[in-house]
């Protein structure tokens, strides 16, 4: 294991963790609810660090990424199904996070919105047509690290440090009427969705392939996934626990992304303000980089297509074509003038539908002994792997009641 | 029980304040956001790059509210309007005066 | 295992992925052709790959849109094409003399090959 690969494998898992939906309900889940769902966030990494270890491990020994073992295992009906519920989620979750990035940019620079959101879309397709795998995963994800600002800013504020201890333990909080409780219902579905996005396991398994894992590496990808998510989430938790101090007192239930910044604009001012966008603008970037190559790891897969930004784009030139496709289609959804915010809440409802459906054939794969031998999931990934997905599977049956009885988890 | 699928059935054909009530938050969010963000402003603290951004999205924010309810002739819908009325560099405590009469609207509401 | 051995035609071989003796993928496992009869051993001829060779496996509606998204063409790769099955089907010579990579070639006249690190 090299120590400095390793280091740099986290850093990049902690700045890449966030993204538009995580810093959407992480504001909002504070101002509403104080610290009741940090814990929410912290059962939800736990979730994800879970299965990105699972789709790890079998890109690192079955040496196949899960979308083609997917196939193999659920056969071509079931796996056409969970395809296209797979592209569908994606293509919405990408086209939120460019409209999240063109909007942090209209905050920095002015600049309209739209013209932001096309400007954006072309230097994304440049950046991952000119850089190789590893530069386009380490530029997105270490410069991500400004999103630190907030947990700094968090400091700064002196916030009561026993509630956010506090908020770790599973909770609700007392004294709420039918429709807060639904809508507390609302914000835990949310969360669980935003956090355990079906991108992640699917990006990261590839880039296991793209990186070229074997066995080796096992103990580098158990790190990373616990490492690298684990503190990513504290960016999640420290822009909720900002929120609760700063605007539930004070009738704030930040709507759009911008009113994050100002967690960061209270005690540092110009300096935090600037520091924490470019944070959210490398984070949201970075996360609609990885919905893009997710959706065209996931087809070109499927279709048993040469695929890999580990080549060059005219060595496999249908996934090449995929991706450009795949960005000017959230472009486009952007281009209709679609809300954020609305785009947001829909990737996070349709997302949390097909989660049964990503982690499922993961499941199965990861603890089959054929592909895996020796590194088959162990009592702990067994055991947690089939509590998560029991949630999973719960909170999906109870996400569109509870869209509508809250209206979007605005009561 | 019986009260979730009241709610439900609520949520899906109601008109009149319970179904603006929504909208209400939602201005009422903006606004607050929006003294805060002057109020900031105002001690140095933010370029105006990002205050003249956050006053467009707030403002449609509140346009939007506005534009979505069912009782256009409320007291709540006067409110937003008073608040879309006020300059962009506002004063927070005049922002927060309309943003205060409606969470009283908002309160009522949900306790009713 | 063996192209010739006894196989799980189900669960071991369709819907593998394949690769040819460069290590390039070339598609999946659509289908095989058969040859046998009722009453008769059933022998493996061949390979098919490509979406015309979904027609067996998706309901109809299914495959009219499979067809207008992505034609109806299919590859054959005899049996004795394979080297070895595993996670994946071996093949023993290149993509290209199969016939497998037409696509991949027609997608590649459009991407400019410049700009790359």
């Amino acid at each position: 294991m090299n120590p400095l690969e390793l280091t740099l494998g986290i850093m990049t898992a902690v700045g890449g963790f966030v993204d538009i939906s995580e810093l959407v309900f992480a504001a909002k889940a504070g101002s509403a609810f104080g610290y009741a769902l940090i814990w929410v966030f912290a059962f939800s990494t736990i979730g994800i660090i879970v299965f990105s270890e699972m789709s790890g491990r079998v890109a690192a020994v079955a040496k196949q990424p899960v979308f083609n073992l997917m196939r193999h295992r659920l056969g071509l009906k079931l796996g056409l199904v969970t395809l296209a519920a797979s592209i569908i989620s994606n293509l919405i979750t990408c086209a939120a996070e460019i409209g999240g990035v063109a909007l942090v940019l209209n905050y920095l620079t002015g600049w309209p919105y739209l013209l932001m959101a096309v400007a954006m879309t072309a230097l994304l397709i440049a950046s991952i047509w000119v850089l190789p795998f590893k530069w386009i995963e380490r530029a997105y994800g270490l410069l991500g690290l400004f999103m630190i600002t907030f947990v700094v800013a968090l400091v700064a504020i002196h916030p009561p440090w026993d509630k956010i201890a506090g908020g770790f333990i599973p909770q609700v909080p007392h004294g709420l009427s039918t429709k807060e409780l639904l809508t507390f219902g609302y914000f835990m579905v949310a969360i669980v969705s935003a956090v355990m996005f079906p991108y992640e396991v699917y990006f990261y398994s590839s880039g296991g392939i793209e990186e070229e894992w074997g066995p080796k590496d096992i103990m580098t990808n158990r790190m990373t996934a616990i490492l690298g998510m684990g503190l990513g989430s504290l960016l999640a938790i420290a822009i909720l626990s900002n929120s609760a101090q700063l605007f539930s007192g004070i009738n704030v239930d930040p709507e759009i992304p911008g009113s994050a910044a100002l967690e960061a604009a209270i005690p540092f001012g110009k300096w935090g303000l600037v520091l924490a966008l470019l944070g959210m603008f490398f984070a949201i970037a970075g996360a609609a980089v990885e919905t893009c190559m997710a959706n065209a790891y996931s087809i070109a897969q499927f279709f048993g297509w040469m695929w890999g930004r580990h080549k060059k784009p005219w060595e496999a030139p249908r996934f090449t074509m995929t991706w450009i496709v795949l960005f000017l289609a959230a472009l486009g959804i952007v281009l209709t003038g679609v809300d954020v915010m609305m785009l947001v809440e829909f990737a996070v409802l349709f997302s949390i539908l097909v989660l049964p459906l990503t982690y499922l054939p993961l499941l199965l794969l990861s603890g089959d002994k054929d592909y895996m031998r020796e590194y088959v999931n162990g009592p702990v990934a067994k055991g947690l792997g089939w509590l998560y997905f029991a949630i999973i599977t719960a909170a999906a049956l109870a996400a569109l009641p509870l869209f509508f009885l809250t209206s979007g988890g605005n009561g | 029980m019986r009260r979730v699928w009241f709610l439900l059935a609520l949520a899906a054909c109601s008109k009149g304040p319970q179904a603006d009530l929504q909208y209400i938050k939602q201005a009422r969010s903006a606004g607050a956001e929006w003294a805060l963000v002057n109020e900031q402003a105002s001690a140095g603290k933010l370029t105006a790059t990002y205050v003249g951004s956050m006053h467009q999205w707030l403002r449609q924010q509140i346009q939007t509210a506005s534009s979505g309810l069912t009782e256009p002739d409320a007291r709540y819908a006067i409110e937003m309007q008073a608040l879309l009325s006020q300059p962009d560099d506002a004063a927070p405590e005049e922002l927060r005066a309309h943003v205060a009469k409606l969470k009283q609207i908002e309160d009522s509401l949900e306790s009713a | 295992m063996k192209p010739d051995g006894k196989l799980k035609l189900v669960s071991e071989l369709l819907d593998l992925p394949l690769l040819d003796s460069e290590g390039k993928y070339c598609g999946i496992v659509d289908d095989v052709e058969l040859v046998g009869g009722a009453g008769k051993d059933l022998e493996l001829k061949a390979l098919l790959v490509g979406p015309g060779a979904y027609a067996g496996r998706l309901p109809r509606l299914a495959m009219w849109l499979a067809e207008k998204i992505a034609g109806n063409r299919i590859t054959r790769v005899p049996i004795d094409r394979i080297r070895s099955i595993s996670g994946s089907v071996q093949l023993d010579r290149p993509g290209d003399e199969l016939g497998l990579h037409r696509s991949e070639k027609a997608a590649g006249k459009w991407i400019p090959r410049r700009g790359a690190l």
